[in-house]
């Protein structure tokens, strides 16, 4: 029996369009509808653990028709998305009060998650592409939801260089087509296969590398997103950062690169400059900012650079023809970096919320002691700090733990000594957030606030306690052998992709 | 396996992350369980020393060759390091019982100070390189906590301290995993690596840079002070003086005798001119200040030059000297800044130049303060001669005994080590002169002495540096030979008689005491006001302040110069990579003008690049 996987994509898709119908005076209603369409696809995401299948829409078999492919890699993007949305959601039921149109936000963001998991499930390029553009343009919505000046001109600018991506996307789909007479993806690597790269395939390749590359905000692609993401709504930042940029950037660059082009020496150089690069010049953004969502945004180009390392490392190790098991590893340090890193910064995004609804303002300069004042906030802020910098026990430990081993293990020790710096520049950054928000004198303009309370401080502390218990993802075999461990084997099996979705009919 | 082990790493981890997030209101709670949880570390820490080998094992990870184990061994050194590592968590615990009681954030504070006990135990004890990072990790984290609880700037000191050690903790990550590259294992019993091939040698640096850094020697030693000036004292007894000392030293053995066996004679030279210089210079500093907790923090680090220096000798006198050293430095130091911070709390000020005749209102305060500065300037016959002489005793063995390059540059390290000494004493002489003699400032009239709370710990520590100098052999002889295995006749170079000394040294006390005694009785002495050109001057404002007292040498032609640079941070490796790193944001936010053509030219250069790179378009 298939699983039936179009419901990832109905159940947000068919929310999103009743929720309008409640308007402004049905907004709990409307509140409560989106909370549990997110619980839901958390629920359909842990229930389909370890489980992989192909399903034919309509049941028109491919090629004629369109599949949806469910792997370990979808699996582990779902669970993510799945994790992340219903946190934010959560979050948004309490925060999105002082905003106007609070069900046309709740549409949105549930349209945004249909995109993206449509985008994981599609075994098509085409519909990928267009999942890909839903979720793009719900949130340039998003983003220019606050209508201030501010919010529009990123919106805007966001707008234009996702559109160019898009547009980046849309060509190659149409070389791949021209040159293999599919759009399938399992066909394409077939065919890809048996007769090699043409030139028109080499260029729709770096198409691709270059659209995803500006969905997934890889310097030098990355300039939209630190405009972009501090100028939306926290839950939205926390979306943006958390999964967004993961899914339709680092998981279809990958899905694209390794199961349906075949990595080579080349792409996986490019994987590794272009992680290293976004490492480095995102933490160096990021130190010298002092609005805290802007330091949050460098911080995540500097992030999605590790997991995009890892990746790339797992591939160059892989197309070198080398020990398989240096790249498993290579691989999984990313890809639990990828999840590892979705769940604190989704965290450190809506505590910048919290700071910003009780202050008033992002200027870490007009902050300072605020400690006291907002003990869930802080506690929630300084475990999210603390994984994102690398400390022992959290999360952002053990996955910078793998990829410093994973590349010492496969020679490239400065490319480690390069993750350790980067790491180091990371705790500074944290440090310094710290410092300047909760530590210190408290101004006086903010002796009278208080902390918000109820679903925002709920949706909080339970990222909070999922940044502590991340570890075990690695740490208990069976949990690492059903959630990681088939995500690695999706990536190392590379181009058996193609007979996997085919022969599985 | 023994799980006694498991008892004093995970017990106080454990219930000190509780504490972190446990509500403030409950003011009891901290206290107790602290309490509690520190005796019971201590006792167990007894049981494991006396016990013996223990060995405990778990897997806790494997990913194909990469095994991450929770070994866990007693073994002699780290054994004798854990029972004493525990003994400083109870003492300041009882210590902060009373000085603590206004803090504000008093459950983090207990927490952190659990955590550390904690993570200390669990360094000692791992026999796995990744453990002992973790752990390494979670005492510098606490560290951080600990100095956040302190008062006003203490945020910036603690960012620094972090920031400074997190960057010596990421060496350390970047060098276990080279290591386990070169030698296929985490286990540190299984690893011996040769120093010979750039590599190794790489790891070898990465991992005394993270020692060092811990440990405080120069030129990474600049968090210490930071937060000494504005840490709360407790604090700076506990983690810089004692509990970082101890690990530090114990990771610099390890790192020298255990995992590499030392080939390389430029490493043996760079770290005996770590150890001179650090000796050397950090006192030079110290002389000069004018902050009591910050004087003692550039003590601390001089200090840690002789333990260095001792290792860096490789001889089995001084590895025993710098060990010992280390031993007492903790103990004698912890004390001091015990001291000091009574001192604070009872004077409401650290400033030397405010304090003065503490010495007849804080009395035992100034007898426990008296021995510990006797002790660290190396005066006979208390701990800190013994382990001195024992560094000197095996500088001097070296020359004799051994070719190397630093073996031939003998008289440097000997010379730096005596001259240190010399001016550990002079400094001292102003501490005491200011805080404790010279006159009393009338705001002061009312100072009491601290609560037994707090002088309970300072009898103690200065107590042992008494019996650790007086019965020297005995520590010796229990803890320092069978931690490095040497034979336990091993014995020092020339004479020294510590029993007869002691009693000389008694007798010529006595009669001193005896002459101050006649002299007061005779009634000779005339007490008059101050007589300057008709003015008199009432004798309560005549102070002659200890901060003037090496002036000469601060305002001398050359030093001045470096004092002021030093001052001003020129030398601080916090500030100077800092601003490589604004330079370099700057730049990079230059090129972020926020104009939207600039971003579409750089989105159409990665694609030509990319373009160039994949279709060959040359």
């Amino acid at each position: 029996m298939s699983i039936p996987l179009p419901v990832f994509v109905a159940v947000p898709l068919v929310t999103a369009f009743l929720l309008p119908i409640f308007g402004e005076r049905g907004k709990r209603i409307a509140t409560l509808l989106a909370n549990l369409a997110t619980a839901s696809l958390l629920g359909l995401a842990i229930a389909v653990i370890g489980k992989s299948g192909v399903y034919e829409i309509g049941n028109w078999s491919i090629p004629l028709g369109i599949n949806l492919v469910l792997d370990g890699l979808s699996s582990l993007m779902l669970l993510v998305i799945g994790t992340v949305g219903t946190a934010a959601m959560l979050f948004s039921a309490r925060y999105m009060e002082q905003y106007t149109a609070k069900a046309k936000y709740l549409s949105l963001f549930l349209l945004m998650i249909a995109g993206m998991n449509g985008v994981v499930l599609s075994g098509d390029i085409f519909n990928l592409f267009v999942f890909l553009e839903i979720a793009s343009i719900a949130s340039y919505a998003l983003v220019g939801f606050g209508c201030g000046a501010e919010e529009l001109e990123a919106a805007f600018k966001y707008m234009v260089l996702g559109s160019i991506a898009s547009i980046f996307v849309l060509f190659a789909v149409g070389l791949v087509y021209g040159n293999t007479g599919s759009l399938n993806m399992a066909y394409i690597g077939k065919a890809i296969q048996a007769s090699g790269l043409n030139l028109g395939l080499t260029f729709a390749l770096s198409l691709f590398i270059a659209g995803f590359s500006l969905k997934a905000a890889l310097v030098p692609f990355h300039a939209w997103l630190p405009d972009a993401h501090p100028s939306a709504p926290a839950p939205i930042s926390a979306m943006l950062s958390g999964v967004l940029i993961k899914t339709l950037g680092v998981y279809a660059l990958a899905r694209i690169l390794f199961n349906v082009f075949g990595i080579s020496l080349h792409t996986g150089w490019i994987l590794v400059i272009l992680g290293l690069t976004s490492m480095v010049a995102g933490a160096f953004l990021a130190l010298g900012q002092w609005d805290l969502k802007r330091l949050l945004a460098y911080s995540s180009i500097s992030q999605i650079g590790y997991v995009v390392l890892g990746i790339g490392l797992g591939g160059l190790i892989l197309a070198r023809g080398g020990n398989p098991a240096w790249a498993s590893l290579a691989l999984l340090g990313g890809l639990f970096h990828l999840a590892n890193h979705s769940v604190y910064k989704s965290l450190l995004f809506l505590t910048s919320g919290s700071v910003e609804m009780s202050t008033g303002t992002r200027d870490m300069r007009k902050m300072g002691g605020l400690g006291g004042k907002l003990p869930f906030t802080r506690a929630a802020c300084t475990v999210a700090s603390a994984s994102v910098a690398g400390v022992p026990p959290f999360s952002g430990f053990w996955s910078k733990l793998i990829l410093v081993i994973a590349a010492v293990q496969a020679h490239f020790i400065w490319v480690a000594a390069v993750i350790v710096f980067v790491s180091l520049c990371t705790l500074i950054m944290y440090l310094k957030v710290q410092r300047h928000v909760f530590l210190g004198e408290l101004p006086k303009t903010l002796k009278q606030i208080r902390e918000h309370r109820g679903a925002m401080v709920v949706a909080m502390i339970s990222l909070a306690c999922l940044c502590i218990l991340m570890c075990l993802l690695v740490i208990i075999p069976s949990l690492r052998s059903s959630i990681l461990d088939p995500a690695v084997k999706a990536l190392v099996d590379g181009l058996e992709y193609s007979t996997k979705v085919i022969g599985t009919q | 396996m023994n799980t006694t082990l498991l008892i004093p790493i995970f017990l106080p981890l454990v219930a000190g992350f509780v504490l972190l997030f446990c509500p403030n209101r409950i003011r009891a709670l901290p206290k107790v369980l602290t309490l509690c949880i520190s005796i019971v570390a201590f006792a167990v820490a007894i049981l494991i020393f006396t016990q013996g080998s223990l060995t405990y094992a778990w897997s806790v990870l494997q990913i194909d060759n990469l095994r991450l184990d929770l070994l866990l061994h007693a073994k002699p050194l780290g054994a004798f390091i854990l029972l004493f590592a525990m003994g400083f968590g109870l003492l300041i615990t009882l210590y902060s019982l009373k000085s603590m009681a206004g803090a504000k954030r008093l459950n983090e504070y207990y927490g952190a100070i659990l955590l550390t006990i904690g993570g200390s135990a669990g360094i000692l004890l791992s026999n796995h390189l990744l453990f002992l990072l973790i752990f390494w990790e979670i005492v510098t984290a606490s560290l951080y906590l600990l100095i956040t609880t302190g008062g006003k700037n203490s945020n910036f000191a603690a960012t620094k301290s972090f920031a400074m050690i997190g960057a010596s903790d990421a060496a350390f990550l970047l060098g276990i995993s080279m290591v386990w590259t070169l030698s296929g294992t985490f286990v540190m019993s299984d690893i011996n690596l040769a120093t010979t091939s750039a590599i190794p040698i790489a790891a070898f640096l990465l991992l005394m840079t993270a020692a060092i850094t811990k440990a405080g020697a120069m030129p990474l030693h600049t968090w210490l002070p930071t937060s000494g000036e504005y840490a709360s004292a407790s604090v700076m007894a506990l983690l810089p003086a004692a509990i970082d000392k101890l690990l530090g030293i114990y990771l610099l053995v390890l790192v020298v005798k255990g995992l590499f066996s030392l080939q390389s004679g430029a490493l043996s030279v760079l770290l005996a001119l770590i150890g001179a210089g650090t000796i050397v210079v950090a006192v030079m500093i110290a002389m000069v200040q004018h902050n009591l907790k910050k004087l003692l923090s550039y003590h601390a680090i001089s200090q840690v030059g002789y333990m260095i220096l001792g290792i860096a000798t490789m001889t089995p006198v001084g590895v025993a000297g710098g060990v010992f050293h280390m031993l007492n430095h903790a103990i004698y130091k912890c004390c001091l800044f015990l001291c000091g911070g009574a001192v604070e709390q009872q004077a409401g000020t650290a400033e030397l130049d405010k304090l003065g005749g503490l010495g007849k209102k804080m009395s035992i305060t100034f007898t426990a303060c008296l021995i510990a500065a006797l002790s660290i300037s190396g005066i006979p016959p208390l701990n800190g001669f013994v382990s001195k002489w024992m560094v000197y005793q095996g500088i001097i063995n070296m020359g004799s005994s051994q070719t190397s390059a630093a073996a031939k540059l003998w008289p440097v390290w000997l010379v730096a080590a005596m001259f240190g000494s010399a001016l550990t004493l002079a400094s001292f002489v102003k501490l005491i002169h200011s805080v404790f003699l010279s006159r009393l400032p009338s705001r002061l009239k009312n100072v009491k002495e601290a609560s037994w709370l707090q002088t309970t710990p300072m009898i103690v520590l200065a107590a042992l540096c008494v019996f650790f100098g007086v019965f020297y052999y005995i520590p010796l002889k229990l803890f320092i030979y069978p931690a490095l295995g040497l034979d336990a006749s091993t014995t020092l170079l020339g004479t020294w008689n510590s029993t007869l000394a002691t009693g000389l040294i008694a007798v010529g006390v006595l009669l001193g005491l005896l002459i101050l005694a006649i002299g007061q009785l005779s009634k000779k002495v005339r007490l008059v006001p101050t007589w300057t050109c008709g003015e008199v001057q009432p004798n309560d404002q005549m102070i002659i302040p200890g901060t003037h007292f090496y002036k000469t040498v601060s305002s001398m032609n050359g030093l001045r110069q470096l004092y002021n640079w030093q001052e001003r941070g020129f030398f601080d490796p916090y500030n100077q990579s800092g601003r490589v790193g604004l330079a370099v944001t700057g730049l990079l936010r230059w090129l972020h003008s926020g104009l939207l053509p600039m971003y579409l030219t750089w989105v159409t250069f990665g694609l030509v690049v990319l373009l160039f790179v994949l279709c060959r378009i040359w």
